[in-house]
């Protein structure tokens, strides 16, 4: 026992203790300083800046001030900095095999951070998900639907996949599908779309709407309308002009036909036989 | 605000409220209703559907009509709701893109002093140690619409039409629409096509003259030789014929010079 306290106490005293106090000393003032100067850095020009700059400008500024302690601190544990950056090469090497997903992610992330093709606070779209971006970081993007779920996006599937950023441009096109019955005089119907689109104050005057004939469908006569719509009043407008031209159409007998078959038994077979019914109620 | 021109326009400016008062009006398409209760201040407005654009009447009167009947009802709580109510009118937030109802042309060297009428908000505010704005109120709803020459660049506007009367004995006395004078030249060798015209209101003050009707300053709009440029100058002046006239509201944006200089396809399309 007073073997242990011996080799303790000439530890201690040794030289190596000490380089390893000032090590660990090192990193502390360095986890310190890194969290205070990056946030320090953010206050001063963080408000000329957006969301996506500042984020980027914060975690750049900590990692950099965090990884010149931790040199600091290997170099005061008498670490030979050139043999280790060598071997932080094999290192990697291995790493990167080992975890080639990650690698790939923290890739991905860098370039996606360079590219700005969405920032924090836009609204994107990513195969069937769509979201409000909360954070964009190396590994992954993480968004929050609108049904308040949160959604981690590896930043691989971004870099693959096309992205739409709902939230970019400050309108908006909405495309009205409709169909109106064949015996429908087209003129009308549009002048009714145009007499819309014109009394609802959300649609844009300019861009003009747009009337394109899409086909002569099956049972009815396909038309496109597009309005334009200041994107924060896109929903509003969706909802109230899809009403107003139900509306328009009904004042105006415009029919919007339910799907139609027509049986034809082919020329060399008999017709159908049709059974009348009377509704003369039985006495 | 003098009282020659308080006694004219009486639908704006300040308004006492005895008790738990209320008092409805009627400004073209737009009714409101302001109501005093202890502790509160509740304002309710409504647009009128089939309104006449030629209906240019406006009345202020007491009401029983509870603000909650119509549509859109604010409620502002204050410890102590005294304080007059005042009503200042105010240009639009954004600029004003006039179409005129027949496109005109304005051939080369030409100068033509248009009259161009845009639609107001009304700004309600509670007067008592100090101001505190409630709630602006546009009178009549104005549709969106984009003006830029691409759907990627450009600003979102108020769309509105005008008749684009060239002469001052032709305009209709409207105390809901503020009349701007716009003298436009065109020095450029071409004809100018005028289409539609970017009205900039957000720059503009607002005046009002002892009639009762609205005006802002001049402004004047140069087709620059080349074509490409146009010259954006406000004016602080306003026609003779429409002394006297006070101030009503400041211009909401400020900007430095009164001369700016705009792609042409900015101002003018």
């Amino acid at each position: 026992m007073n073997e242990f306290w011996a080799d303790l106490v000439n530890f201690i005293n040794s030289e190596q203790a000490w380089n390893i106090t000032r090590a660990v000393i090192l990193i502390a003032i360095g986890f310190v300083a890194a969290k205070l100067i990056s946030s320090a850095l953010l206050k001063t020009v963080g408000d000329k800046m957006d969301n996506h700059r500042a984020m980027l400008l914060k975690r750049g500024s900590y990692y950099l001030i965090l990884i010149l302690f931790l040199v600091s601190a290997l170099h005061q544990l008498g670490f030979n900095l050139s043999v280790l950056l060598g071997a932080a090469g094999v290192f990697t090497v291995a790493v990167g095999f080992a975890s080639q997903t990650s690698a790939s992610n923290l890739i991905s992330g860098l370039f996606l951070m360079a590219e700005r093709s969405f920032s924090i606070g836009d609204v994107i779209r990513i195969g069937t998900t769509t979201g409000e971006v909360l954070g964009i970081d190396l590994l992954s993007v993480k968004l929050r639907t609108f049904d308040n779920l949160f959604v981690r996006i590896p930043n691989e599937t971004l870099i693959k996949s096309e992205v739409t950023t709902l939230t970019r441009f400050p309108i908006r096109r909405l495309d009205i599908l409709l169909g109106v019955a064949y015996k429908e005089d087209l003129k009308k119907v549009r002048a009714v779309l145009g007499e819309v689109a014109n009394k609802n104050p959300l649609c844009l005057e300019e861009p003009k709407p747009l009337y394109i004939f899409q086909a002569f469908g099956e049972s009815s006569l396909d038309i496109q309308y597009s309005v334009w719509a200041k994107r924060e009043k896109f929903l509003e407008l969706k909802n109230s002009i899809h009403e107003e031209i139900k509306n328009a159409f009904d004042e105006q007998d415009i029919e919007i036909p339910f799907p139609h078959r027509t049986i034809y038994t082919g020329s060399a077979t008999a017709p159908f036989p049709i059974q009348s019914v009377s509704h003369t109620q039985p006495d | 605000m003098t009282a020659d021109v308080q006694a004219m326009t009486s639908w704006w400016g300040g308004f006492d409220f005895q008790g738990e008062q209320s008092k409805e009006w009627n400004i073209g398409p737009l009714k409101f209703i302001v109501q005093r209760l202890k502790n509160e201040w509740q304002i309710a407005h409504e647009y009128k559907d089939n309104f006449d654009a030629n209906n240019i009447t406006w009345s202020v009167k007491d009401t029983d009509q509870p603000s909650a009947s119509l549509s859109d009802n604010s409620r502002f709580i204050f410890q102590d709701a005294s304080g007059e109510l005042s009503i200042t009118p105010k240009l639009a937030d954004r600029p004003i893109i006039s179409r005129p109802l027949t496109p005109f042309n304005l051939t080369a060297g030409e100068e033509v002093t248009l009259y161009v009428s845009s639609s107001i908000w009304i700004e309600l505010a509670i007067n008592s140690a100090a101001k505190t704005v409630l709630k602006e109120i546009a009178i009549q709803r104005l549709s969106d619409t984009w003006f830029g020459p691409s759907t990627l660049e450009g600003e979102l506007c108020y769309a509105s039409t005008t008749h684009c009367r060239l002469s001052l004995d032709e305009l209709p006395h409207f105390t809901h629409r503020a009349i701007t004078p716009v003298l436009i030249c065109n020095k450029a060798d071409t004809t100018l096509s005028l289409e539609r015209l970017n009205l900039p209101a957000p720059l503009l003050s607002l005046y009002a003259a002892s009639n009762g009707q609205l005006w802002t300053p001049q402004i004047t709009l140069i087709r620059q030789k080349d074509g490409d440029m146009a010259e954006l100058k406000i004016e602080n002046t306003l026609p003779d014929d429409v002394q006297p006239v006070i101030q009503l509201s400041e211009p909401r944006n400020r900007v430095d010079s009164s001369v700016l200089f705009r792609a042409f396809n900015t101002v003018f399309s």
